[in-house]
């Protein structure tokens, strides 16, 4: 199971590493404040909440930036 | 889960103060409508206003921009764009360029001006003299001298910027801390002067967070410029910005407690320390000034330009 991650330049594919694996989660992971980030799950706009699933396209665009 | 208001399934928002969930064209909605309801609130629109939008290309600017369109659309404003090159190499043109694209796309009337050309020096060779201020001193400076000409020159009535409720609120916040009441008697929706040649300055969308204000133009799939400018350092602002996210997360109402507050005790402030500034011009370049040079032009004599 695993998901395609693309933000800013990046591109990779990651595992799902449990079923409820959330864009929260993999923000955490990250080191990324759900704040500063909107999130796009393949082509749609979609809260923080939402469960990853197997295949998707996860875009992360960075909305604010810091100074 | 689904939206709150109309039940669409597919939710782009939970809004942490309210817990309201919303998908993207009610999202879209709420937004467009809390700016309409700032604007006719704190009356930052006449009938007949010729509105100069300080156009940057970034999302606060290009939102503003869009909205106000809508005042347009029913004839009941007249708009205009600048937008200020202040002279960064690998920055600053792609937001000129996006700034460009949407005033065509409104068919506005939009002028493009720039610091090499306004003062002979762009801010990269500033940042190269040894002694400078920092760069946000200069840019401040020269940025405002520059839209309060572009509206006299292009007959604008009002200057709209987009200043968001995080912008505000810092502003509140730091101003506050640091003890400078004058310029706390400054903020609010509708900045005026004395001095007539200084243009009426509205903020509409003061009540809007900054992070919707990103999801607004990302669901409007609006071109804007998202990047960091490579002078932005540590600030106090953004100091003051980060105590106030990490409340936030605890008290979610807070950016708009602290705004409501401030809108509340705002005249009393007024009344206790407003200063009366003289008001001159200054020597070298005319504009008004309460001291003899202009704070741009004692920069730029500091400068030797």
């Amino acid at each position: 199971m695993s998901f395609l991650l693309k933000f800013k330049s990046l591109e990779e594919e990651r595992e799902i590493p449990n079923d409820e694996y959330t864009i929260r989660d993999l923000l955490n992971e990250l080191e990324l404040s759900a704040q500063t980030i909107v999130s796009k799950q393949n082509g749609e706009l979609v809260i923080e909440d939402t469960i990853i699933n197997d295949d998707d396209e996860i875009q992360l665009v960075q909305i604010i930036y810091g100074g | 889960m689904q939206c709150s208001k109309c039940g669409n399934p597919k939710v782009i928002i939970k809004k942490e103060q309210s817990g309201q969930l919303l998908c993207k064209d009610c999202f879209i909605e709420s937004i467009e409508k809390k700016v309409i309801k700032t604007v006719r609130k704190e009356k930052l629109l006449d009938k007949g206003d010729k509105v100069l939008v300080a156009l940057s290309g970034g999302k606060d600017s290009v939102t503003t921009l869009e909205i106000l369109n809508s005042f347009r659309e029913m004839n009941i404003i007249d708009l205009c764009a600048v937008t200020v090159d202040e002279g960064i190499d690998n920055y600053r043109q792609e937001g000129v360029d996006i700034a460009i694209r949407h005033a065509q796309r409104l068919g506005i009337e939009h002028k493009v001006v720039s610091l090499k050309e306004e003062y002979g020096i762009t801010l990269d060779e500033i940042m190269q003299r040894e002694n400078h201020k920092g760069s946000c001193t200069y840019c401040g400076v020269f940025r405002r001298t520059i839209i309060n000409k572009a509206a006299r020159d292009m007959g604008a009535t009002k200057i709209a910027t987009g200043h968001n409720l995080d912008d505000e609120v810092q502003g509140i916040m730091m101003n506050y801390l640091e003890g400078n009441t004058d310029n706390l008697t400054k903020l609010g929706p509708k900045s005026e002067s004395k001095a007539e040649e200084f243009t009426v300055k509205i903020k509409p969308l003061r009540e809007i967070p900054e992070r919707e204000i990103g999801l607004y133009v990302v669901a409007k799939e609006l071109e804007v410029h998202f990047d960091s400018c490579p002078y932005a350092m540590q600030s106090f602002r953004g100091e003051v910005s980060e105590v106030l996210n990490q409340l936030s997360e605890k008290h979610p109402t807070i950016k708009y407690s602290t705004l409501r507050g401030y809108d509340k005790i705002k005249s009393a402030l007024k009344d206790e320390f407003k200063k009366d500034y003289a008001h001159g011009r200054c020597k070298r370049c005319g504009e008004p000034s309460s001291n003899e040079l202009c704070k741009a032009c004692s920069f730029l004599e500091e400068l030797g330009v």
